[in-house]
């Protein structure tokens, strides 16, 4: 579904990303885990180009969205993306948030987006809030609506972005057991986390980060219970 | 205080002379109202361009166009910001316009130009600080949704921008209403140049100068009411 060839990434000449190459397939969830800095979220923000890379290709089944040619737009519309600091629209209602792209888009209109909208917030658990403001959402609510907002567009994938690491720890489960419905609903996900019980639950397949080079992979029994690398280990025994 | 109300008399009653007030505030509201909404179009347009520019990805290639627009927008702001409004208006008039017939309408349209184009400048630069204010999550939660540039920034980053800066704007808007009474050095007969023609007439100099001090007053006291309101309704979003 996604395939990464030789991607680099450097900001002003300090390599984030060095030289990765990977494949994803449809149906899979990859959990991307590592230490801070270690270039987990750069990686998964060039997947839908919010970072463009210095050089490698990556290809979204067999277009290649590093082309200059490539409309990215039309290549966002079917990667869905959930931020950590969820990103709603502060100036738009919850129901606004989730029906102004596919609205704008033309993939639906007005009345068919508000249907959608209200069947998602349920999905959620948030049917009462679509005249809600941002604003007056907690946390957890907020990024169960970033979730909602990125479904409307139907897409074939997601990005999560660390979607847990800004709640409070009491509104973490239920950003987590979304991410798990979505999980078995057959969703291709990709999820860069500090979770480490999500990605040994829901993960197909992990994959270590550091310093920029993917060091280790496998399934999370692989990874978690019996990694071969120094590097991991190290980690692992400092965040399990 | 006779001579108080002889200063009323002949300022208001003789010859008709409030008409001079009437005709010289309506030239005045006329050229405020039409140059605040020039000022305002250039301004939105010229601070789309520079943060189009400041907010360009590095390593991606910035087109001919964007950089020519940058340009011609720094060397805008900077030469109007940093010459007399008094300056550009005599040479909108006597020199741009130099070929022009010296009826009202010509004058004021003339002034609406001069205006316009000085609070553009001014004006580009207060909304250029909103979009800077604007967290970048904002904008990569629309592109991330296949949103373009444009309509993000128009549906998502304006509308949120222009409420954090309509305090400045408000500011700006009072200044320019104030310093229209400078029309009066290309013969233009607003309300200031209404009080210095009946100050020659009847050599009045207290009332006439008062009266238009208190009608610039009202006029200010109103906008900022009008702007308070229109905050207010902003507001709406933040509400908790």
């Amino acid at each position: 579904m996604i395939s990464v060839e030789n991607l680099s990434k450097s900001f002003d000449g300090v390599d984030v990303l060095n030289n990765i190459s990977e494949k994803i397939e449809p149906g899979e969830k990859v959990v991307i885990i590592g230490p801070s800095g270690s270039g987990k979220s750069t990686f998964l923000r060039c997947l839908n180009m919010l970072e463009v890379p210095t050089s490698g290709k990556i290809f979204f089944d067999d277009c290649e969205i590093t082309s200059p040619e490539t409309d990215i737009d039309k290549v966002r519309m079917r990667l869905g993306m959930v931020f950590q600091h969820f990103n709603l629209f502060a100036n738009l209602s919850i129901e606004d948030n989730l029906t102004l792209a596919p609205v704008k888009l033309k993939l639906m209109t007005k009345d068919e987006a508000h249907e959608e909208a209200l069947r998602l917030l349920e999905r959620v658990g948030l049917p009462d809030k679509a005249d809600a403001y941002p604003a007056q959402l907690s946390g957890g609510q907020k990024q169960r609506v970033a979730i909602a907002r990125a479904l409307m567009m139907k897409p074939e994938m997601m990005l999560f972005d660390e979607p847990t690491s800004a709640l409070d720890p009491e509104m973490v489960g239920e950003v987590l057991e979304i991410m798990k419905e979505l999980a078995e609903d057959g969703m291709t996900m990709v999820v860069v986390t500090h979770e480490m019980g999500f990605a040994r639950e829901v993960a197909t397949r992990v994959l270590f980060m550091d310093e920029g080079n993917i060091i280790e992979q496998g399934t999370p029994e692989e990874v978690f219970d019996h990694p071969q690398e120094e590097r991991t280990k190290s980690f692992l025994s400092k965040v399990l | 205080m006779d001579s108080f109300k002889l200063g009323l008399y002949q300022t208001f009653v003789l010859d008709d002379n409030y008409q001079y007030f009437i005709k010289g505030l309506g030239v005045t509201l006329i050229v405020t109202i039409f140059a605040c909404l020039l000022g305002l179009i250039l301004g939105v347009v010229l601070a789309i361009i520079r943060s189009a520019y400041d907010q360009r990805q590095p390593g991606r290639k910035v087109s001919v166009i964007l950089r020519i627009l940058n340009a011609f927008a720094k060397v805008y702001i900077t030469v109007i910001r940093g010459t007399p409004t008094m300056v550009q208006l005599l040479i909108m008039w006597f020199v741009v316009w130099a070929s022009a017939r010296s009826t009202d309408a010509n004058l004021i349209r003339c002034a609406i130009l001069s205006f316009g184009i000085n609070s553009g400048a001014y004006v580009a630069e207060i909304i250029r600080s909103g979009i800077m204010s604007i967290d970048k999550g904002q904008m990569e939660a629309g592109r991330s949704l296949g949103l373009s540039y444009g309509t993000t920034m128009k549906n998502i980053i304006i509308p949120q921008a222009f409420k954090n800066v309509l305090p400045a704007l408000g500011n700006e808007l009072i200044t320019l209403l104030k310093e229209t009474s400078i029309v009066t050095v290309i013969g233009l007969k607003d309300l200031t140049k209404g009080a210095m023609i009946i100050q020659g007439k009847t050599f009045q100099a207290f009332v006439p100068y008062f009266a238009i001090a208190i009608i610039y007053l009202v006029m200010v006291m109103l906008l900022s009411w009008l702007l308070g309101k229109m905050e207010r309704r902003l507001r709406e979003s933040d509400k908790r």
